[in-house]
């Protein structure tokens, strides 16, 4: 299916005064193919600034970001010249192959507030031209999925903050893509609900072989869910270490003695970082 | 996420605790539901006291009128009750259907080309830089322009037709609709826009499910003072010469000196402009804007 690699990533923001700011500083990481790759690093350093780059919202200054569908079907898809890929999902016209499917579970929910639940689904069925006859089947898996079946026909504002955050949610595991993004999916929700929606997520993300990229805050998070775990700098971002989860994905328990011995190896490595860097 | 699961034996304690959080649980929803009650004897309350306001506004004005013809002689102000005896014979004549079908038929026709016109007009001025700036002069130019003189140009070029009605009008009000929608445009939310591209949205659905949502309230707006305008507009071009209409029925009772006729004929005009306004729009508004919960709380 998909793969996505990060190659040297630098990005600036003009600041109001047009003084320029530096936010990814030379990132460069693989996602692991077929699984999850949390990006966990402190508030403000660039996180969803990367991901708003993969999915071809914002341009890098320098760098690249390179899909591949699959051996097979190779594609490359440079970010790094804007002007042959101006639009998301864009591709080269001489290069073979196609964009990957790419679904995205904004940090914010962003969703449409005058269009009911399931219609903001049907929103992004359309988009991603997926068959008409299968709306109704995604709409109610994937609705149950995240416990809003019930409230399908409401319209957004009236729920709650937590249940527009799985709204959001349900919209980007819905497409069924081969790259998912997804910038704090659980941090609006309570522990309960989170902790099933992460092993929800987690094997869904196995049965249809997604490439997933999650960024968290969450040390416990991220040793529950990523395969492999990359660890940014505050900004300006640079990875600081990719650990790879040595606990298979279905073993993992949060109880078990060598989860928290991992769980304990990864909070150390953040919280040196923290002290290095002086925060 | 682990601390639901390390429940300690303490048990009689916590029981005792549960059993008054309980009882707190049960005041307080008690509580809320009178208070609910009492909020929406409140709400019935103040919508009684609303309407009441302006009945005793609309009292006030009569009195005033009434006042104002003990001073005059007729002829100038005539007495409020033999004028609305007057709406009563051209409402009941019949004549008050066809006028006034031929005045509502020459706004309508002009505010839909305006419409037609003005709204894929704002939006792209809204989008697109290079066509902000090509139409930004003509369009504040046309809104300077009194509607006045476009009815005097219309009726210049197309004569005394229909097709000058329509064009005076829609032309008095596009440049007004267009600003409006333009501003809209530009602050609509981009991270919208954002989220519609990533999955794929065509540039129609853009338009019609992640737009035009946003800018249902600058429309809605639009369409009430461009209303405003076209009815004004609408009488000044059917003074010129035109042969029906309500305009030409105010003319008539200025040539005769009737002001009973110009009276009655404006507020036969003015109450259907006000079923317009308020029934007609805000039935419109309240059925486009059923998905956002009303905010009236923080108003006194
Ligand atoms: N459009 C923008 N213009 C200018 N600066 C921006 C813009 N977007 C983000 N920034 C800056 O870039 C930095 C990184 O922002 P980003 O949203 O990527 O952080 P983050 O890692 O996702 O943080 P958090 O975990 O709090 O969401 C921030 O310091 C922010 O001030
Ligand atoms: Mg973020």
């Amino acid at each position: 299916m998909a793969y996505v690699s990060v190659d040297r990533a630098v990005k600036f923001f003009t600041r109001e005064d047009g003084s320029e700011m530096l936010v990814l500083d030379g990132v460069s990481f693989d996602a692991k193919e077929h699984g999850i790759t949390c990006l966990l690093g402190p508030s403000g350093c660039g996180k969803s600034t990367l991901l708003n780059a993969i999915a071809g919202l914002e341009k890098l200054d320098q760098g690249g970001i390179e899909f591949r569908v699959s051996s097979a079907e190779r594609q490359v898809m440079d970010r790094k010249n804007p002007k042959e890929n101006s639009e998301p999902g864009t591709r080269n016209p001489e290069l073979p192959g196609r964009s990957p499917r790419l679904g995205y579970v904004f940090q914010d929910p962003r969703l449409l507030n005058w269009k009911r639940v399931e219609d903001n689904l049907v929103f992004a069925f359309k988009g991603m031209k997926i068959p008409r006859e299968s709306w109704p089947g995604l709409l109610e898996k994937y609705l149950s999925l995240v416990g809003l079946l019930g409230f399908r026909k409401q319209y957004p504002l009236y729920l709650s903050g937590g249940m527009r955050q799985r709204v959001g949610l349900a919209r980007g595991l819905a497409i069924e893509p081969e790259i998912l993004l997804m910038d704090e999916p659980f941090s609006k929700l309570d522990q309960l609900t989170a902790r099933q929606l992460r092993q929800d997520t987690v094997e869904i993300c196995a049965r249809l072989g997604q490439t997933t990229m999650l960024v968290t805050h969450d040390v416990e998070e991220a040793a529950y869910m990523g395969d492999r775990i990359v660890i940014f700098s505050s900004r300006p971002a640079h990875i600081v270490e990719v650990v790879e989860n040595p606990l298979e994905a279905a073993k993992r328990d949060l109880d078990d003695f060598a989860f928290i011995q991992f769980k304990k190896r990864l909070l150390q490595t953040v919280l040196k970082l923290v002290e290095q860097e002086g925060v | 996420m682990s601390s639901l699961d390390s429940i300690t034996p303490a048990e009689p304690a916590r029981q005792d605790q549960a059993i008054a959080v309980r009882r707190e649980a049960d005041s307080t929803s008690l509580a809320t539901n009178v208070s609910f009650r009492r909020a929406r004897a409140g709400a019935r309350r103040e919508t009684v006291r609303d309407v009441a306001l302006r009945v005793a506004s609309v009292i006030a004005l009569v009195s005033i009128w009434w006042l104002l013809s003990l001073f005059f002689p007729p002829s100038l102000v005539p007495k409020p009750w033999d004028t609305f005896a007057e709406v009563g014979v051209i409402v009941t004549s019949g004549n008050f259907f066809t006028e006034m079908g031929a005045t509502l038929r020459r706004v309508l026709v002009g505010f839909g080309l305006a419409m037609i016109v003005s709204i894929p007009l704002g939006i792209f001025m809204g989008t697109l830089r290079s066509l902000e700036s090509f139409f930004e002069p003509p369009v504040i130019l046309g809104l300077t322009v009194p509607g006045l003189i476009w009815a005097v140009l219309a009726i210049m070029f197309f004569g005394l037709t229909e097709t000058s009605a329509y064009a005076a009008i829609a032309v008095t009000i596009a440049p007004m609709l267009a600003i409006s929608i333009w501003q809209g445009t530009k602050s609509i939310d981009k991270d919208l826009i954002d989220m519609s591209k990533v999955f794929h949205a065509s540039a129609w659905s853009k338009v019609v499910d992640v737009i035009l949502p946003q800018l249902v309230s600058h429309i809605l707006a639009a369409i009430r003072y461009g209303l405003g305008l076209a009815w004004k507009v609408v009488v000044v071009v059917e003074m010129f010469g035109f042969s029906n209409g309500v305009g030409y029925q105010v003319v008539r009772g200025f040539n005769v000196f009737s002001m009973k006729a110009v009276l009655a004929w404006t507020i036969t005009f003015l109450v259907v402009m006000i079923v317009i306004e308020f029934g007609l729009i805000g039935w419109l508004e309240r059925s486009v804007t059923r998905w956002r919960p009303r905010v009236e709380a923080w108003r006194r």
